[in-house]
């Protein structure tokens, strides 16, 4: 009886994983929830119909379940990045401005080439264009990074933390001065609108979720494919986990460093992409605001699993999307969901916190985030 | 065993709270109903407590509600600049009579929103409709009549007779407006007084549109050197390049004078010599609208709200009992058509 037990089925086993792994978090959130709640009390908020209205916001119509969507796809994007760079032992900050990066570089090429071209080009180029030249700046805007950890040792939290500021103040230059959309009534810091032939197409009609959404999920499954069942996946966690082990087993660590920040920019400026192809049409500063520095909670909160990820990126999406009819319903400042967001991840980071409330035994190894300064 | 009953007791004890606490839930009124006149306002990214645009139109808003014209109103607070159609759609789906959205930035989802809700009437603050749209109503303000008021003040508080104005660029309408309206509204006092002012007018027209609101050095600099030459009143016209006018001005110990809303209350640092701002009233023009709204006489297109000039506050007792009344006639003047500015809607 005993042995057999043990063996449990794949199929057990990956579901007692997936509970162990998802029990913290959703303590975590059913924890914050409540002390939400009670603060929205003392505020002289109705906890109840707050709480209604965030959820009928977010699931309650087509409408309200498509713009979760539509908030989620960048949260999965973005999320994975920082994840992807979690898994390899880095902390990319940087999500942020590889965003911003790969937003407007595929708002420039999705409005300027065919100017430049001087003819339209067809949809299945111009398209992926765009979101491949968005991949590619924001991988290699990371990758500047990478190189600066693998080659000096400069760690990778402030140069990232560096880079956003270049990132983001270049975006606004560029965004004032020549990509700003010339059009006479236009006073707003943004690029002219995209060309049809960039815009990926509807899913529905009169719905405002968009193709992006089901590459997002797509995507997430990529890089679990990746990370758990290539060689480079394999290299990317060896080094993460131990460089000096994966050195001596006879891993490029400096390759590796380099190329997982490259996959982990190229995440991010993936998700700008899509918010300027899939959504927008164009890149306006005060779209994407934020996005980078949720997607390291997010990351944090699906503990670096891409399906945890996924979850992970909807709740956030959903209170975010929901926080709208909050606000309608009661009246209350949409800061209470900010401030509920932040209790989660304070309970997910500080976990020893919710297992000390409910009881729970720390089994398993830690999530490594870093290494240290020249780790 | 431990561990379930503290999870239980937890469970237990907020829902208690939670529910003692949440028995009075207030009652819907049900906007789609045709005599429930239900008025939302979306802020632009920014909340309704800012002291400037969003408050302005939210206290419209309210006013509205005071005076029985609205039965319920509500807004949202715009967090991210791509859920300016969803809330919009929010009011509109819920069966909102009137939907306020406020900001330049709102103006393209307001006009989509139009096509998509032609049941809505849709009021949006400072948004200029270069063409008309049925059911929106941009509401807009006559500029230079307010810089007419605060130029007209400046020129009878200047002992120097000397009054100067640091702006952004002359390429925008509303800054021209502005500044015109300050130099004429000078002119207008002398001829009152029979004094001479001199009017130092200085645009920032010289850098893109990148610097020319957000150069606070420059606009120091520029109130500095006006200052040199003998201005004892600034009017600081021009976001960020205003302000550090404004507070350079404040800060030298000359009359500093704001410009859109009541600057006193967001530009700490200079309100103690803050002797008023050239103001848009959008709470009046909001609330105009609105009952325009309900009686069916709104129209589409621009409306033009009314210019006014924001309080002394803390210089109330240096101002003259004689300029003050002058100032009142002045306004009373604007409104009512007896004077006007003279001012060309644009740079020609």
């Amino acid at each position: 009886m005993q042995s057999e037990k043990q063996s449990n089925s794949p199929i057990k086993k990956l579901l007692q994983s997936i509970s162990d792994a998802s029990l913290v978090p959703f303590l975590a959130i059913l924890t914050a929830v409540v002390i939400g709640g009670i603060i929205i009390k003392l505020v002289g908020g109705d906890p109840f119909l707050a709480y209604k209205g965030l959820l009928q916001g977010a699931f309650g119509s087509k409408k309200a379940l498509s713009e979760t969507a539509v908030w989620a796809t960048p949260y999965i994007f973005a999320g994975l990045a920082v994840a992807l760079a979690f898994k390899g032992g880095l902390f990319n900050i940087g999500a942020e401005g590889q965003l911003a990066v790969g937003a407007v570089f595929s708002a420039l090429i999705g409005y300027a080439l065919p100017e430049w071209l001087g003819f339209d080009l067809p949809v299945y180029i111009h398209l992926p264009l765009a979101i491949f030249v968005g991949m590619l700046t924001g991988g290699i805007w990371a990758g500047i990074v990478g190189a600066l950890k693998a080659y000096t040792g400069g760690h990778e939290v402030i140069n990232t933390i560096m880079m956003n500021y270049i990132a983001l103040n270049t975006t606004s230059f560029l965004l004032n001065g020549i990509m700003k959309d010339r059009s006479p009534t236009n006073v707003i810091a943004r690029t002219p609108l995209i060309a049809e032939s960039a815009r990926m197409p509807e899913i529905f009609d009169g719905l405002r979720i968009h193709w992006g959404f089901v590459l997002a999920l797509l995507v997430a499954f990529f890089i679990w494919w990746l990370l758990n069942k290539t060689t480079l996946g394999f290299e990317i966690r060896t080094v993460g986990l131990n460089p000096d082990a994966a050195q001596y087993a006879g891993i490029n660590v400096k390759r590796t460093i380099i190329l997982t920040m490259m996959l982990s920019g190229a995440l991010a400026g993936l998700a700008g992409s899509i918010e300027v192809t899939g959504l927008n049409y164009r890149h306006e500063l005060g779209f994407s605001i934020g996005y980078g520095y949720d997607a390291i909670a997010i990351a944090l909160l699906g503990k670096s699993h891409p399906l945890g990820i996924v979850l992970a990126a909807f709740l956030f999406a959903a209170m975010r999307n929901g926080a709208t009819r909050m606000q309608f319903l009661t009246q209350l400042p949409v800061d209470l969901i900010s401030m509920i967001q932040a209790l989660i991840l304070l309970f997910v980071a500080a976990d020893a916190i919710v297992r000390y409330i409910y009881r729970i035994k720390s089994k398993g190894e830690r999530v490594v985030l870093t290494r240290g300064w020249g780790g | 065993m431990k561990k379930l009953y503290f999870v239980m007791a937890l469970v237990i004890v907020a829902s208690m709270i939670l529910t003692a606490c949440g028995a009075s839930a207030p009652t819907e009124a049900d906007c789609s109903k045709a005599e429930v006149f239900c008025v939302g306002l979306v802020s632009d990214v920014g909340k309704v407590n800012d002291k400037s645009f969003n408050q302005s139109a939210w206290e419209g808003v309210q006013k509205s509600k005071t005076d029985g014209v609205a039965d319920v109103v509500q807004f949202i607070e715009t967090a991210d600049a791509k859920d300016y159609a969803k809330n919009i759609g929010t009011f509109a789906d819920a069966g909102y009579d009137v939907i306020v959205t406020v900001g330049f930035g709102l103006g393209e989802a307001t006009v989509a929103a139009a096509a998509t809700y032609p049941n809505v009437k849709f009021i949006g603050v400072d948004q200029f409709q270069a063409a008309e749209t049925p059911g929106v109503t941009g509401l807009n303000f006559p500029e230079d009549q307010a810089g007419f008021l605060v130029g007209a003040l400046g020129a009878m508080m200047s002992k120097s007779h000397k009054i100067g104005a640091v702006c952004g660029t002359d390429v925008v309408p509303p800054v021209w407006r502005y500044g015109e309206g300050y130099k004429a509204g000078a002119a207008y006092a002398d001829g009152l007084n029979g004094t001479t002012t001199e009017v130092f007018v200085v645009y920032h027209s010289d850098v893109g549109f990148d610097k020319t609101f957000t150069d606070p050095e420059w606009g120091a600099q520029t109130a500095k050197s006006m200052m040199d030459q003998g201005a004892d009143a600034v009017f600081g016209c021009g976001g960020l390049t205003g302000n550090g006018a404004i507070t350079a001005a404040a800060q030298a110990g000359a009359f500093a004078i704001g410009v859109d809303a009541d600057q006193f209350l967001t530009l700490p640092e200079a309100a103690s010599r803050m002797l008023s701002s050239a103001m848009k009233l959008i709470t009046p023009g909001v609330a105009d609208l609105i009952a325009a709204a309900k009686d069916g006489s709104i129209k589409a297109g621009n409306f033009n709200g009314k210019a006014g000039y924001a309080p002394y506050h803390d210089l109330d007792s240096s101002v003259p009992a004689e300029v003050k009344t002058a100032m009142e006639k002045i306004n009373t003047g604007l409104l009512d058509g007896s004077v006007t500015t003279g001012v060309a809607p644009a740079k020609p």
